[in-house]
């Protein structure tokens, strides 16, 4: 049973790296390394519980507390994008 | 059938690479680092590698993504056109490729029980942790006992490269254009404050990372974990503070000088404890004689200096992102 999920997880994965290198847009490819990481998270933890481990969920733990600072990090880095180049534009003007 | 799995995330991993060298947009390029990471970490953990697959997870999750961020705000998002020698650079690619590959002709097969690493390294370390250090995690007594040596040196490594980068950054001074300050002022150091969502649940998250982060710190002697992986989570803690309340309140928070002196200080404690072992009669960290039982010795050896790997780690990434963050764009 837990061969058929992770069999169903990891062509998941597959699917979503293929939107990633796809794009066509940036958001495309970000919500593709979103899922991406969830669907590594699910990964680990079936991987563990596979393996009989279940003492390794500690990783699959990380990634869902970390994981989604790249995310913010991307949405800080779009913002501050912006912000300059709305500074600039009106520099320009003037 | 975990073969079958690792062959598979492999393939990924290939095609993933291939894409990340191909693109020449590099904000593509970052976010498919990203997976790239990711990756990597699963197919660790199928080797059962937990340690390295947990470094990687916690370097690679975030904070990979927001020095690379860091680095695209301050140059341009374009790669430049290749260099003219394409030819000569493949060709020393494709030379190089083949002697690594005739040397892998060399190795033992994979799993092979007959290598020679499994007839006396292994077993030797195996045994010799249930009989000096009595921990469960074999690779926290190797890293910090018996390869003691060597991690010093990765730590005193750490440490350099959070040194250079520093230096490199201080090297320019901030050159702050009086016209566009009061446009770019209010914008830098404000983080995502006004975004509601990410700062209420973040700013519930960060508590949780940080008690994960002490977790990973101290029970590496047990389950995978310890002082690189905690330092990581702990500056992963930190850097998430700073993207949603913003630079300036982040450096309140942790100042610069409390930074520099963690990156020190963790450094020194791991020499400390090395000394305290000669001062006590013995050699440079060996950690037996810390206590009246070797065995205790040595466990006290190993938390004192994992703690002292993980402050050096969280001090470098914490400085390493403020110094990126400080800088304006060239």
């Amino acid at each position: 049973m837990y061969y058929v999920v992770t069999i169903a997880t990891v062509l998941t994965m597959a699917l979503a790296l293929v939107r990633a290198l796809l794009g066509p847009s940036i958001y495309d490819r970000l919500l593709a390394v979103n899922m991406f990481g969830t669907k590594t998270v699910l990964l680990l933890s079936l991987i563990a519980f596979l393996y009989g481990r279940p003492d390794f969920l500690d990783l699959a733990l990380a990634y869902a507390l970390i994981n989604f600072i790249g995310v913010l990090a991307v949405l800080e880095f779009i913002r501050q994008r912006t912000a300059r180049n709305l500074a600039r534009g009106e520099n320009e003007g003037l | 059938m975990s073969v079958v799995f690792s062959v598979f995330m492999l393939t990924l991993l290939v095609i993933t690479t291939f894409a990340i060298v191909r693109t020449r947009h590099l904000f593509v390029a970052v976010v498919l680092t990203g997976i790239f990471s990711l990756l990597i970490a699963a197919i660790f953990f199928l080797l059962d590698a937990a340690d390295v697959a947990l470094t990687e997870a916690a370097i690679g999750a975030g904070i990979a993504t927001v020095l690379f961020l860091g680095a695209l705000a301050l140059t341009g998002e374009h790669e430049r056109g290749g260099s003219r020698n394409r030819l000569l650079s493949l060709a020393v690619v494709a030379v190089i490729a083949s002697i690594l590959i005739y040397a892998t002709f060399d190795n033992p097969r994979f799993g092979d029980p007959q290598a020679p690493v499994h007839q006396h390294v292994s077993p030797w370390y195996l045994d010799g942790t249930r009989e000096y250090i009595d921990i469960p995690n074999v690779v926290t007594a190797v890293l910090g006992s018996f390869r003691g040596y060597d991690t010093l040196g990765e730590v005193f490594v750490v440490f350099t490269a959070g040194i250079g980068v520093l230096f490199l950054f201080s090297a320019q001074p901030r050159r702050r254009r009086s016209s566009s300050q009061p446009a770019t002022g209010p914008i830098e150091g404000e983080g995502l404050r006004h975004y509601l969502i990410p700062r209420v649940v973040g700013r519930m998250l960060i508590p949780f990372i940080l008690l994960f982060g002490l977790y990973v710190q101290f029970h590496g002697e047990y389950g995978p974990g310890g002082g690189f992986q905690a330092g990581a989570i702990f500056a992963a803690a930190v850097i998430l503070y700073a993207l949603l309340e913003g630079e300036t309140r982040a450096l309140r928070a942790l100042p610069a000088s409390v930074l520099t002196g963690l990156m020190a200080g963790g450094a020194l404690l791991y020499s400390a404890v090395g000394v305290a072992g000669m001062l006590l009669g013995s050699h440079f960290l060996d950690y037996s004689v810390l206590a009246a039982d070797p065995v205790v010795g040595q466990q006290i050896g190993i938390v004192l200096i994992e703690a002292g790997v993980g402050i050096t780690v969280a001090g470098v990434l914490i400085s390493v992102f403020h110094a990126f963050a400080a800088r304006e764009s060239v």
